[in-house]
């Protein structure tokens, strides 16, 4: 075992020494070659190196990204048209099938569901424990313990909130939380899990769970970028606290809101491990990454599996717009 | 903007001198800000000390108690088989069965009982009389004595049922168990060895590209940011097939294997560079302009301003990107199930606490632990560095951080 | 045997989780076991040597330990090192693997319609015709036996893919004799006196059944053998073999009805324990732990032979527990007795060697033995070479008997359907049925998932 460990730290020093054993090597090859003692070809071998250079430091990074990401996403395309194991082409039937099958629909609504539900509330509960966390002097501390959940995987999240929603007939004791607080309210126990339409809320708070940390952290430090003066104006106009918060303060950190709120909902989208460890998608709780995993590899049928990757992408699409324009704003701008 | 210069809490204070009204709405506002947030941490934190308490529980309390009752006395039931006929001895006429009904010497006595619906039917001491003939009596230490006039005739050995109350017990029984019998502790050491080269190697990648992005222009440039911030959304679901695919076409031929650390390694270094890319970019892009242009006069190389003055300068997101990729290493499922198999020496943590969930799905004495045992690396990385873990954050989302 | 320390060491180092593999608590040449063929199967495989990986249904604690000890024998006579492997989830993982094109050596699956896409693929290697005579000639009905594990290849022609090791019977139902002598039970000997002995266990204030079927990506499967076991008892063995082939549609009134006497047991509250709600999220290896309970949680459960494994380790075979057959219906008398079976097949999914050699050590009666004579073990052998009296328990022998006085036998119609319909829309629609469809409902949404498989 202590082999097996040493042989990965051994794994990263040649990986080390290879990447830099390849930008060294580029780089000193690049100069020796491309050099030139005649003036005006010197100038010509300066360019061409200017020229070429980036692409010498770019060069790892694109194949990885080329052979992981843009690689796989064609060969889906390509296996959506074709049948189960992907030998007979079959044209969009595929993507006929996806819109005719209950469970497809179901996965679409419960993803949108999720799409308006959890990064709303995230964005929203990280806000709130923002602003009520700079307003006491423990505040750093409420901050980490709820910022911890961030570190948490999604499997030991489900296995934690799986214990919380734990359930047992109405003559047991209860050992989950949420059923003894009912049951102490002197109202029956209820299976969360199965408790179709509510139980995907409940898987949803799992991920709000998570992600409110990440969205407070945020908004946090955004909050503390508005100038002071501005809320103290206000103060001095005798605008209240909840004035201030909705006048003053919200409409400064949108910009900063819309970032945590598309980042969160990118996550949204590929949620996939909450789903798989809690329900495996029974009960009506079916979203689309789990769906796609189903088809691949539980009933082996490659071509429906790519068809709902396929679909799932497309949802994407529009939010991976609008982050590319953003960073081209940025760029613009430098 | 405004004309008020002086600073945030001088100002605050003669406000609240000027205006004695506001002072006393402070303080109300305070008191409901410190309960919210009482509220707030106390529902986000509840799961997770539950599970905590819940994994150095005994197994068989845990089973019948909610964890917030971990402190106090717990009541079991229980059942011990009396003695065969052919245990009996005779004393003065008396057939006798005797023994003591209890191995664990913790549990108090409380009632007895012959029938399992009815485990507390009859009270210590009480004369009882059995189906098989004969009398029996329980006193408090466990101890029977069954008693008849004639000999006893029956086949088998009668159960005898108790309720006894046991104080509470906390043991780390748990946590030896799945480490061991469970397997936890080899997944622990597998996801260790997933971790490191998964968390190092994309670094020094991400960074030349990142340096190139950022300082060095060339037609196309937009276009790759873009790109690359595109990527950062490819649901990688779908490259789990075709890579391993991709795999299995390399290593066939030599007659090896495609599962394995290297394919894990090389695709989560590939899964982790868009927001690598991204986030040194966009840190890098931050350093000061003139310390570049003056190192650039001097005649220095891309090459060598990139190694000797941007990467250390640039050892803060280097950082944060570490802890990221790391954390999401660390809690990955997918990548390690599809690239690494699921035999029982290459399971990852996560993968492990899946089949837990599985096989053990009752026993959360065993869940609880294992969780906790997942959650303990990151848990420990995230707090001694979440300085930079934020720091990353910010410089991911928030322009310029 | 330093061939052998080396391998087991080295595979000690690389798999702790495994280290179960390597204890045997039989000791070579003790008891009544069929030593002599291990030792004919050594003087010709000793040579063999390499590494097997494995992957297998037998994921629990318990099974796969029961399991470790038979592959250990295999180990030590050849100095072939192994890795065994399981989940939850082995359906999947088994897929996933294919897929990649990075199998186990050895593929251990219940389901032959698995197998069967598997073989189609060109996955699985052909074990050959003389696996197919050995198999005729020496278990008990060795032609059905032989046939199940017989495939399509990719070109269409039909071969021996896979070795059937290991046969469960699934209509059983648990009890513990104990509570049924306290309150006075009768085994019922027909379908009609089991469901008024249900009705009685109500009347005593008690809850007759326990019955869960979480089971991670499987969830649903317990719920098939149910509705398989009643077709067999309130239709003809000719219809259950027409709706495994989808002849019998799946929402044909005959299959509705098989669903209907599940729905009345398990859609009343008061029969299951924790009620109807907890079914779908209860383990189904947690789920008989109910009978053993104290008062218990329930008194029957009714669960294939394997099951026995998943009991508190400090119960007893025929004193904590037992079992009875589940028994047909007086009024479809002319049905016999069905009984309904199941078994797991051994395919080689990386052709070597040792791959090979581990076949024929299949075909050892020890192997089968070994298993019988695990604690708790819940392994019956179809082999007619193997001695009955190693079993671990009378219990199982007299699973063996009803296997035996079967006038009727068929295997799990499920795991024999398509793998989208018999590994995916049977399971969910059982879920889904459970949770509130109606039998028609879930009958017709199987049905619709069939039309569209091509």
């Amino acid at each position: 075992m202590v082999v097996q460990v040493l042989n990965a730290i051994l794994a990263v020093l040649i990986a080390l020494a290879a990447a830099l054993a390849y930008f060294w090597g580029t780089n000193w090859l690049l100069d020796k070659f491309l050099k030139s003692d005649n003036a005006a070809e010197s100038a010509e071998a300066d360019k061409r190196r200017t020229a070429v250079r980036p692409w010498l430091f770019l060069f790892p990074a694109l194949l990885f990204l080329t052979i992981y990401l843009v690689y796989p996403v064609f060969e889906t395309v390509r296996l959506s048209l074709f049948n189960s194991n992907g030998s007979r082409f079959v044209g969009l039937s595929n993507y006929w099938w996806a819109f005719g099958d209950g469970q497809f629909r179901q996965s679409l609504i419960n993803n949108f569901l999720w799409l308006l539900i959890v990064p709303a509330l995230s964005t929203a509960f990280g806000l709130v424990i923002a602003v009520l966390a700079d307003r006491v002097w423990w505040g750093n501390i409420a901050k980490s313990l709820i910022f911890m959940p961030m570190a948490i995987s999604f499997v030991g999240a489900s296995i934690i909130w799986r214990f919380v929603y734990a359930y047992r007939g109405p003559d047991q004791e209860q050992i989950g939380v949420l059923n003894a607080i009912v049951t102490g309210f002197g109202l029956p126990p209820q299976n969360w899990i199965t408790m179709v339409p509510w139980n995907s809320l409940f898987l949803m708070v799992i991920l709000i769970w998570i992600q409110t940390g990440f969205a407070m952290v945020i908004l946090s430090a955004a909050l503390r970028g508005i100038p002071e003066e501005t809320v103290e104006a206000a103060r001095i106009d005798g605008a209240n606290e909840v004035q201030i918060f909705f006048t003053i303060m919200i409409p400064q950190i949108v910009p900063t809101l819309t970032v945590v709120w598309t980042t969160i909902t990118i996550t949204v989208l590929k949620v996939f491990d909450i789903v798989f460890a809690m329900t495996g998608g029974q009960f009506q709780t079916e979203v689309l990454a789990n769906l796609m995993y189903s088809w691949m590899f539980r009933s082996g049928d490659f071509g429906r599996g790519s068809t709902i990757a396929v679909i799932l992408m497309l949802a994407v699409l529009p939010i991976m717009i609008w982050n590319v324009r953003n960073a081209n704003r940025e760029e613009g701008t430098r | 903007m405004s004309t008020v210069t002086t600073s945030a809490p001088m100002a605050a204070a003669a406000t609240s001198q000027d205006r004695p009204g506001f002072f006393a709405r402070l303080r109300i506002g305070r008191i409901i800000a410190n309960l919210a947030l009482l509220l707030i941490v106390a529902i986000w934190t509840f799961p997770t000390v539950g599970l905590l308490i819940s994994s150095v529980r005994d197994a068989d309390q845990l089973a019948v108690s909610g964890w917030w009752t971990a402190l106090t006395t717990s009541q079991s039931q229980g059942a011990s088989r009396l003695g065969a006929a052919s245990t009996q001895a005779e004393e003065g006429g008396l057939y006798v069965i005797s023994g003591d009904i209890f191995t664990d010497d913790a549990l108090a006595l409380q009632a007895v009982g012959i029938t399992s619906r009815e485990p507390g039917g009859f009270a210590v001491g009480d004369v009882i009389e059995m189906p098989q003939g004969g009398e029996l009596v329980v006193s408090e230490d466990g101890a029977y004595r069954w008693t008849s006039p004639v000999a006893f005739e029956f086949s088998g050995a009668p159960r005898v049922y108790y309720v006894a109350s046991e104080p509470p017990v906390f043991t780390l029984d748990n946590y030896v168990t799945v480490l061991t019998t469970d397997g936890v502790g080899q997944s622990f050491v597998n996801s260790m060895t997933v971790a490191i080269p998964a968390t190092l190697v994309p670094i020094l990648i991400a960074a030349f590209a990142a340096y190139a992005l950022a300082w060095m222009s060339f037609p196309g440039r937009g276009w790759l940011v873009a790109l690359i911030v595109g990527l950062m959304v490819v649901p990688l679901q779908m490259s789990l097939i075709p890579i391993l695919r991709l795999y299995n076409g390399i290593a066939a031929p030599f007659g090896g294997q495609a599962q394995g650390y290297l394919g894990v390694w090389l695709a989560h270094t590939a899964f982790g560079l868009p927001l690598a890319v991204f986030l040194l970019r966009n840190y890098m892009v931050g350093l000061p302009r003139e310390i570049m242009e003056s190192a650039r006069m001097d005649g220095a190389t891309h090459f060598q301003i990139f190694t000797t003055m941007v990467l250390p300068l640039s050892f803060p997101a280097l950082a944060s990107f570490a802890i990221f990729q790391f954390l999401w290493v660390w809690n990955d499922l997918l990548v390690a199930l599809i690239f690494l198999g699921s035999q029982d020496s290459q399971l990852v943590l996560t993968g492990r606490l899946i089949n837990l969930i599985g096989t053990r799905g009752n026993n959360w004495e065993l869940l609880t632990a294992g969780a906790f045992i997942s959650m303990i690396v990151p848990l420990v990385v995230f707090f001694s560095l979440q300085r930079y873990f934020v720091r990353g954050l910010l410089a991911g989302s928030v322009k310029g951080g | 045997m330093h061939k052998t320390l080396l391998t087991g060491a080295s595979a000690l180092v690389l798999s702790l989780a495994a280290t179960s593999v390597f204890a045997q608590d039989i000791a070579r040449g003790e008891g009544d076991f069929s030593w002599d063929s291990l030792d004919a199967f050594e003087a010709e495989y000793g040579d063999v040597s390499g590494s097997l990986k494995f992957w297998t249904p037998w994921n629990s604690p318990e099974e796969s330990a029961q399991w470790a000890a038979v592959v250990s024998y295999f180990e030590e006579t050849t100095g072939v090192s192994v890795e065994l492997g399981s989940s939850p989830n082995y359906e999947e993982q088994a897929r996933i693997d294919i897929a990649a094109g990075s199998p186990a050596d050895i593929t251990i699956l219940p389901q032959p319609g698995l197998l069967a896409d598997f073989a189609s693929q060109g996955a699985l290697v052909e074990l050959g015709a003389d696996s197919t005579d050995w198999l005729a000639e020496n278990y008990a009905a060795g032609e059905s036996w032989a046939e199940l594990g017989q495939f399509e290849g990719q070109d269409g022609e039909v071969r021996q893919y896979a070795f059937p090791f290991k046969q469960e019977v699934k209509s059983l139902v648990w009890y513990s004799p104990d509570n049924f002598a306290e309150a006075g039970y009768e085994v019922p000997e027909t379908f009609e006196d089991l469901l008024a002995l249900q009705d009685q266990i109500k009347a005593d204030g008690g809850t007759p059944w326990c019955i869960g079927i979480e089971s991670g990506g499987a969830t649903g499967w317990p719920a098939t053998d149910w509705i398989e076991d009643i077709m067999l008892r309130i239709n003809a063995p000719e219809d259950y073999d027409a709706w495994v082939t989808n002849e019998l549609k799946f929402n044909d009134p005959k299959v509705v009805a098989a669903l209907d006497v599940f729905g009345d047991i398990v859609k009343d509250d008061a029969n299951v324990a924790g009620g109807t709600a907890s079914v779908a999220t209860t383990a189904f290896g947690d789920s008989p732990a109910g009978l053993f309970t104290i008062p218990p949680q329930c008194y029957l459960h009714k669960q294939a032979s394997f099951i026995a494994a998943s009991f508190p380790a400090d119960t007893q075979a025929g004193v904590d527990y037992d079992f009875f057959y589940l028994p047909p219906y007086e009024a479809h008398a002319e049905l016999g007795r069905p009984v309904l079976g199941s078994g797991t097949l051994v395919s080689i999914t990386r052709d070597s060697d040792a791959a090979r050699a581990f076949i024929e050590y299949l075909k050892t009666p020890l192997a089968h033995e070994i298993w019988m004579a695990q604690d708790n073990s819940a392994f019956l052998s179809a082999h007619s070479g193997v001695n009955l009296d190693v079993y671990s328990s009378d219990a199982l022998r007299q699973q063996g008997e009803i296997l035996l006085e079967a006038t009727t036998f068929r295997f799990d119609g499920s795991d024999m359907m398509p793998g989208a319909i018999g590994a995916g829309a049977f399971w969910s629609g059982m879920v889904d049925f459970v949770n509130g469809l109606s039998a028609q409902e879930a009958a017709d949404q199987i049905q619709a998932a069939w039309d569209t498989i091509d």
